[in-house]
């Protein structure tokens, strides 16, 4: 069922008969069959939507770069932001940059490198958006996660009032989310829609653009990455014990720019092209590694600013009895993992590539420890699915790394799948099951959004769903606002509202 | 292959949206950063080649049905593969191949573009792309002397291209070919009026019945010629006789050459001297055809392995844009006296299209001088006083771009300066 004629002129005045679609057509390409599409061009233009919304009582959702978009089974309003792609304003001096949702990582990434800077790049990859908010990426080390990037925004509300929060509500400046002028930024994650936000950025000691030669997709570079002060190495160890143990050690001593717990599957689907060159590197990656490892990124400053890392790093290694990966020694390795993990195209070939899908459990907080326990415990059900030949035989192993020099840490796990194979996605799904219960029975962590009925792991986490809940009613008293993992309103316990996020294999549905 | 055959890729788009963007290792900020001009220009995501591989996945699971919202989407893609080869980087899956089968299917359930049908009325009646075309195939070449390949022994074919022969203002570039081969004492002919069209431009349009036809036709007469080594200076037909004549096992051991890679060769042999100095800074445009899309076609034949994995029996290589002919252009304009070579933001297998191709030339002018812009304000932005390509389609797209917003900005094809500098 689509929204009225009378209805959707309204829609129509606000952003054009250009910029509006409920046909088939159109909403295939959004797999969401109920959806009227929408593309506002500017705040103004998404908080009279969102108005209208209200008004009719129709439920909307909004949309950046859209990665791995499921969306829900009902009629609703789809405000997918592709015309919001400014980026408004570097500020060298300040360390912030302002950008739009639809401005990517990659597009700011390049900006900034010009500038001797860099941002937080998500870990799903550098096509995702820019703005800060979530999620956590392989350069945390260096540049924090995504949510303690971000700085003062500009919030169109669940009701359409369009809320400057932070600096900007004070003083037009950007600089701090928290204030002067309202910190809204601990509830920006259960509605309305970001508009225009400011991120922080950092000192990038690398190039301002990258000595790329060749051909995709067999890119390199025209330096070895120690002419650039750059080097990158993968450690194995004898025990999760050293592992961690290295990898707290390089945080408190600051030299890394970015340490990554690839398995090493994941070096392996980085360095390769194809599926089969990627499974053949695995093998022969698998015999040479000693046990759980990571990636490393040195960047020097200066000449002995990199002397004195590399010192350091060795001395490291030597005192956890890390062993390196002597593939990623050769510089031509060595530069393809460097310019895809800083620049964070990464992720696309470790997770679709080998079957179309993955999986993943991850959590945000203290690394060291119940975090990796709890996900080695994952690890073990994994293997038993590798066994079974469900999901991709890869090594099976958690991986993580520390956020902000160690202080915070990122672990996860994943299964990489074939989604139309119903046998494996239903196995993947009880494995995602069987660990977020894990992680709640043995007060490891808090499951990822969408694993489990939010209300099952509220009432673990002193209820939080019930106040989010609250809140969200105070800001969305009609509804129509998105409903995610983060918020609960009214009474609906099943979780079918987190079912955005879980991937179902898709059937034919009888022919019309 | 049909649609059909590719469920397996289609289902894999994993909508990360690489196929808009170039190779995001190449994004050097917030210009020039989109690949695909169907989805810079149209904004939903139907437009993006992973919306048109959704889009398909969503019929070939539910049916086809035809609406005029579809053939807007279907028909308003160039065709150019972008999305193809920045998908591939990461991934193993076909993306543009799928877009290209769905597009042949809508003609053959008889939903095609009335501009489109008009041209290929005139490949059925004329044996040529440009309708209305009123004089014979090679009357440029009156008074020229130029052997006749079907006649005499030649060492080279000189395929003119259907734009080259009829359009009066580019018949330019086949006159300076001719006189270019002269100079080098190529010892090379013309088809004359047995020359057809490639049938290229009706295979991107999704005519692919009349693409074989033209196919078939134009080998027979190679072949009943004698033909060795084909040359072309059009890149529309470098692709079809290099790639899509031997996909369909058309091709037998034809040797074909674009005139950009004949040239450097001519000029590398010490053959053909560039004397004359022209002074002039350059931007080089790569033609999709002749670019990512004139990468030999790869024969293979297997199964999927069925299971978790997306991999197949034998393994399947995919091309991904990496050989097309990137070099030979630029190794020619670089041995032309006094001219500087400037590059854009988006080369090689990341070009942006110059907005001709698929039909869109005919189909939605607008559309096609919008893309061709993009790419006239990109070449500004190199300090270039003029863009430089291997296609008469790019060169005939840049200018009518150019009439309509205006730049100071000239066009040439190579030949053009090469026969400056002879």
């Amino acid at each position: 069922m689509a929204i009225n004629k009378d209805v959707y002129k309204e829609f129509e005045d606000v952003v054009g008969a250009d910029n509006i679609s409920d046909d088939p057509v159109i909403k295939a390409a959004y797999r969401a069959p109920y959806i009227t599409v929408v593309l506002p061009e500017n705040t103004e233009e998404v908080a009279a939507v969102v108005k209208l919304c209200n008004k009719h009582k129709i439920p909307f959702k909004a949309q950046s770069t859209g990665w791995m978009l499921y969306a829900p089974e009902y009629d609703f309003v789809f405000l997918d932001l592709r015309r919001l792609n400014r980026i408004i304003e570097i500020n060298e001096k300040n360390m912030y940059a302002v950008v739009e949702p639809y401005v990517i990582s990659a597009e700011l990434q390049g900006e900034l490198f010009k500038r001797g800077m860099i941002c937080n790049v998500k870990g799903s990859g550098s096509t995702c958006t820019a703005i800060a908010m979530s999620g956590h990426g392989h350069m945390g080390l260096s540049t924090s996660t995504g949510d303690r990037n971000d700085l003062a925004t500009e919030w169109v509300t669940d009701e359409g009032e369009i809320v400057r929060v932070g600096t900007l509500a004070a003083s037009d400046e950007w600089f701090c989310g928290d204030g002067p002028g309202p910190s809204l930024r601990g509830i920006l994650r259960g509605g309305g829609v970001i508009t225009k936000q400011a991120t922080k950025v950092y000192h990038w000691p690398g190039p301002s653009e990258y000595p790329l030669e060749g051909l995709s997709p067999r890119y390199t570079l025209s330096k070895k990455p120690s002419e650039m002060n750059m080097m990158v190495r993968y450690f194995s160890f004898p025990s999760i014990e050293k592992l961690i143990e290295a990898e707290l050690k390089i945080g408190e001593s600051e030299i890394a720019f970015e340490l990554m717990g690839f398995c090493p599957s994941m070096v392996s689907s980085n360095i390769t092209t194809s599926n089969e060159e990627d499974f053949a590197t695995l093998d022969k990656f698998t015999k040479e590694v000693q046990g759980p490892g990571f990636m490393v990124i040195i960047a020097g400053n200066f000449d002995e600013d990199f002397e004195y890392k590399k010192k350091v790093l060795a001395q490291i290694i030597k005192e956890t009895n890390g062993k390196s990966l002597k593939a990623v020694e050769d510089p031509d390795v060595e530069a393809t993992l460097l310019f895809q993990c800083t620049r964070v195209s990464a992720s696309i070939r470790e997770t679709f590539r080998a079957g179309g899908m993955f999986s993943s459990m991850m959590v945000q907080g203290q690394r060291y420890d119940n975090h990796v326990k709890w996900l080695e415990e994952a690890a073990v059900w994994k293997r038993e699915l590798i066994e079974k030949g469900l999901v991709i035989a890869d090594d099976g192993q958690q991986f993580g790394w520390g956020e902000e020099q160690g202080h915070l840490g990122h672990s996860e796990i994943f299964c990489r799948y074939n989604p139309y194979d119903e046998k494996s996605s239903e196995a993947v799904q009880k494995w995602m099951e069987r660990v977020g219960k894990r992680a709640l029975d043995g007060c490891f962590a808090v499951p990822s959004m969408g694993v489990l009925p939010v209300d099952m792991v509220g009432k673990r986490v002193s209820n939080y769903h019930i106040w989010f809940g609250k809140l969200k009613k105070a800001f969305d008293p009609n509804g129509v606002g998105e409903q995610t993992g983060f918020s609960y309103v009214g009474a609906d316990s099943s979780g079918a509202h987190t079912s955005i996020y879980q991937k179902k294999p898709e059937k034919a549905s009888p022919k019309k | 292959m049909a649609i059909e055959d590719y469920r397996g890729d289609v289902e894999m788009c994993c909508r990360c949206s690489a196929c808009k963007h170039i190779p995001l290792q190449k994004v050097k900020g917030i210009e020039h950063s989109y690949a695909c001009p169907s989805i810079a220009r149209y904004n939903f995501h139907a437009y993006s080649g992973s919306g048109r591989l959704l889009i398909a996945k969503e019929m070939l699971t539910n049916g086809f049905q035809y609406t005029d919202k579809l053939l807007d989407i279907v028909y308003n893609c160039q065709m150019c593969g972008a999305c193809d080869t920045s998908c591939k980087y990461a991934m193993d899956m076909e993306v543009l191949l799928p877009i290209n089968e769905f597009r042949i299917k809508c003609v053959k359930d008889g939903h095609t573009h009335p501009a489109l049908d008009r041209v290929i009325t005139s490949l059925r009646k004329q044996g040529t792309m440009v309708p209305g075309a009123k004089r014979k195939r090679a009357a440029w070449a009156a008074g020229l002397g130029l052997k006749d390949a079907t006649k005499e022994k030649v060492e080279v074919y000189y395929h003119v291209g259907c734009l080259a022969s009829y359009d009066k203002n580019y018949q330019k570039l086949a006159k300076a070919t001719a006189k270019i081969l002269k100079k080098a004492g190529v010892n090379f002919g013309i088809g004359y009026e047995n020359e057809s069209c490639c049938g290229g431009r009706a295979f991107q349009m999704g005519y692919k019945e009349d693409f074989l036809k033209q196919a078939k036709k134009n080998m027979a007469m190679l072949k009943k010629a004698g033909v060795k080594t084909l040359v072309t200076s059009c890149a529309d037909g470098y692709q079809a006789f290099k790639v899509l004549y031997d996909k369909y096992n058309l091709k037998g051991d034809l040797e074909v050459l674009h005139i950009s890679e004949y040239l450097a060769r001519l000029i590398k042999e010490g053959k053909l001297k560039l004397n004359k100095k022209v002074n002039m800074t350059v931007t080089y445009h790569d033609p999709c055809y002749l670019g990512r899309l004139g990468e030999p076609w790869i024969h293979w034949e297997g199964k999927r392995i069925q299971g978790y994995k997306f991999v197949f029996d034998p393994p399947k290589e995919y091309r991904r844009g990496t050989n097309g002919v990137y070099e030979p252009p630029r190794e020619v304009i670089k041995s032309i006296p006094g001219v500087k070579l400037s590059e854009m933001d988006r080369i090689k297998e990341y070009a942006w299209c110059c907005g001709a191709g698929g039909g869109v030339n005919e189909s939605n002018p607008d559309f096609a001088t919008w893309t061709a812009m993009e790419r006239i304000e990109e070449a500004e932005s190199t300090g270039a006083q003029a863009i430089a390509t291997t296609c008469p389609w790019c060169e005939k797209n840049f200018n009518e771009a150019i009439k309509e917003y205006g730049s100071s900005l000239k066009v040439y094809d190579i030949v053009e300066l090469v026969e400056k500098a002879i």
